[in-house]
């Protein structure tokens, strides 16, 4: 089972003391929204390939292995077990890696399931190489979820640090336009609170 | 073999697209409002992608 498969992973990563989050479009209902999805993905905070060897085997001890040679720099990589597979991310996404201060906002879902902070899932979705029309749908609705739970000062630093603010910006045309036509408040707070920051 | 470059989609959002938005975000309150966790919800959905 999958369940058991994400324990397994989880408890491992919690077992070398390493951070680890669900991303991608499962870990949704932790920002108030779902969909369904087909993958499981985990993002693992590693520093060194010591780290990340010693995490790989102690997996293998518990029957879950990879067919690949993760290295320290690798995007990613597959692991397989009974019943399921994940993809195991060193970084949360393919265009920016793990920093400290991203490490610290990390929050608990439930239990021993983790998440990053929303600001930094929303960048996870922006910053994405291979960005579909999915991953902005994913980003209105989190946008309407968490408009006050939010924190706009730090989700614009996101927003320059990784030079996506024009994007983010399409984005929250659509937003404009709604309070618009529609005069919908949470278009008009959602627009407002991020350009009373900018 | 060749490798297909990952490209993005342009953002071009839609009045369309909003209002599906907000239907979702309430599909999923109408969820928790009816009891459901958003735990329960994500085990529901980690069920699903179980592989055969």
């Amino acid at each position: 089972m999958n369940s058991d498969l994400l324990q397994i992973i989880l408890k491992t990563a919690a077992s070398c003391d390493l951070p680890i989050v669900i991303i991608g479009g499962l870990a949704l209902p932790a920002y108030n929204i779902a969909r369904s999805t087909l993958d499981l993905d985990l993002c693992i905070y590693i520093k060194n390939q010591e780290e990340l060897n010693e995490f790989i085997n102690i997996l293998k001890k518990h029957e879950i292995s990879t067919v690949q040679a993760p290295k320290i720099n690798h995007n990613l990589f597959t692991v397989f077990g009974k019943g399921g597979e994940a993809e195991i991310w060193l970084q949360p996404c393919d265009t920016f890696r793990w920093d400290e201060k991203m490490v610290n906002r990390i929050q608990k879902f439930y239990s021993n399931v983790y998440v990053l902070s929303v600001e930094d899932y929303i960048l996870t979705k922006l910053g994405r190489s291979d960005r579909s029309s999915t991953d902005i749908n994913d980003i209105l609705q989190i946008l309407i979820a968490n408009t006050n739970i939010i924190d706009w000062e730090y989700l614009i630093y996101r927003l320059k640090w990784t030079d996506l603010g024009k994007e983010f910006n399409e984005v929250l045309k659509g937003f404009k336009s709604d309070f618009t036509n529609n005069l919908r408040n949470i278009s008009k707070d959602i627009w407002e609170k991020f350009n009373n920051k900018t | 073999m060749t490798v297909k470059k990952k490209t993005r989609s342009p953002i071009y959002v839609t009045l369309s697209d909003i209002e599906r938005a907000y239907k979702k975000v309430e599909e999923f309150q109408r969820l928790i409002e009816r009891g459901k966790t958003r735990e329960q919800i994500f085990k529901d959905l980690l069920k699903l992608i179980q592989v055969e």
